[in-house]
């Protein structure tokens, strides 16, 4: 029993020591330092941007926000793909609005403003951005044979982060807020017979810094 | 003995994921949320469309055989009874005149083109699909005559197959032309000139 406590605690110690370090920057900006009071029922939606041409928010992303977000506070958050289905095609990539006033010209369809009066939506959370690998080197190579295999070299890439967030209030149908989030880190896989990843969490930690500053938005933490 | 079989296992593995070709569409689409036109439509939906392949001419290019047919049939199945406040449905176009529907629409594929990360260096699937649409009136008169294009993208995901992500990027194109004639249909200026004709007609 020790034995295997010893073996598990020593991979877990061994996961985090080969963890890529990340840099996060979390910049905020308030159009309204208070949020008006949150009714009970009201919802929030996370929504991923998909309109530019050469990058999509990816659903990923978008999925880990929403779920910190419902997590960490008393709001509802409704799951990304049963709006999408709920509102199609109203919130598609070529249709989905882009500014604030935009959301005026929807209402005014009675069968949309009964679908999210039903939802009781509050806040729309759009997050627009991807992470990308801006950069590789190394190589590694592997071979495998009747008596055995393995693969000898080293690669690393560099990824980083560009997001932003930005909160949409359907009741006062007014921006309330952006967050952006900037994140990059390096990964490394050293290969002697086994390739041993030692993976930088951009993406993640992006969206887990991002989403605290939501949930502190949220919450009217300063 | 082991390491032999476990080096064949490996070997098939390797190759077979290599020459996977053919992707066969699938997805799930919904009901567009609208009000619907005052009108029946009947829906042609022949061979040509309903067992659609796209095949590659380019030899060495990945993806070479896509099956789209069925899933575009569900995605008009699916949007056009909820655009028309009437539905019915042929697989060639009827002997006019046809009066069970007002306006008859005969879809028809007129070009495929999907690009793939390593083509343009992108995190993204890309597809582009071109559509003829043919609108007659109970009569057999034809009103219109117009292309819808559709467009997705889908970016290629750590650990999803070159399959999938081709796939999520068609099922987005999919969506975006139920998205285009749910909401543009209307506005083809001589489908809207008819619509207002037939309007003013049952008004008189």
């Amino acid at each position: 029993m020790k034995d295997i406590f010893s073996f598990k605690a020593q991979a877990i110690l061994l996961i985090i020591a080969l963890s890529g370090c990340t840099s996060v920057v979390i910049d905020e900006h308030k159009h309204s330092e208070k949020l008006s009071a949150w009714q009970e029922g009201e919802q929030a939606l996370v929504l991923g941007r998909r309109h530019s041409s050469n990058y999509e928010t990816e659903p990923d992303l978008v999925q880990c926000v929403g779920d910190i977000v419902r997590s960490q506070t008393q709001i509802n958050v409704i799951e990304e793909p049963t709006f999408l289905d709920e509102l199609y095609p109203w919130f598609e990539p070529r249709t989905a609005p882009l500014r604030v006033k935009d959301m005026r010209r929807l209402m005014a369809n009675g069968q949309v403003a009964k679908a999210l009066q039903q939802r009781q939506l509050r806040y729309l959370i759009w997050i627009d951005g991807a992470t990308e690998t801006t950069q590789s080197a190394g190589s590694i190579g592997c071979a495998i044979s009747v008596g055995g295999g393995g693969c000898f070299g080293f690669g690393s890439w560099e990824k980083e982060s560009d997001y932003k967030a930005t909160v949409w209030d359907l009741k006062e149908n007014k921006p309330m807020g952006e967050i952006s989030a900037d994140a990059s880190g390096t990964s490394y896989m050293p290969a002697v017979v086994i390739p041993i990843p030692i993976i930088a969490r951009v993406q993640k930690n992006a969206c887990e810094a991002m989403a605290k500053q939501l949930v502190g938005f949220f919450n009217g933490d300063q | 003995m082991y390491r032999t079989q476990l080096l064949c296992i490996i070997t098939a593995v390797l190759t077979l994921s290599a020459c996977s070709n053919h992707v066969k569409v699938s997805g799930d689409y919904p009901a567009p949320l609208i009000a619907p036109l005052p009108v029946s439509a009947g829906l042609v939906l022949d061979g040509d469309f309903t067992s659609y392949i796209y095949q590659e001419d380019v030899e060495d290019r990945w993806g070479r055989s896509i099956e789209l047919g069925e899933s575009q049939s569900q995605l008009l199945r699916t949007v056009l009874p909820s655009v028309f406040s009437g539905y019915t449905e042929k697989n060639t176009l009827p002997a006019f005149p046809a009066r069970n529907a007002q306006l008859w629409l005969h879809p028809s594929i007129q070009e495929l083109q999907y690009a793939t990360p390593r083509e343009t260096r992108l995190k993204l699937f890309e597809v582009w699909i071109k559509y003829g649409i043919k609108a007659y009136d109970s009569e057999g008169q034809l009103l219109a005559d117009w292309i819808v294009t559709a467009y997705g993208k889908t970016p290629s995901a750590f650990m999803k197959s070159e399959e999938d992500a081709l796939n999520a990027a068609l099922v987005v194109a999919l969506r975006d032309l139920g998205a285009n004639l749910t909401l543009q249909t209307r506005h083809v200026p001589e489908i809207k000139d008819w619509l207002q004709g037939i309007q003013t007609g049952d008004s008189l």
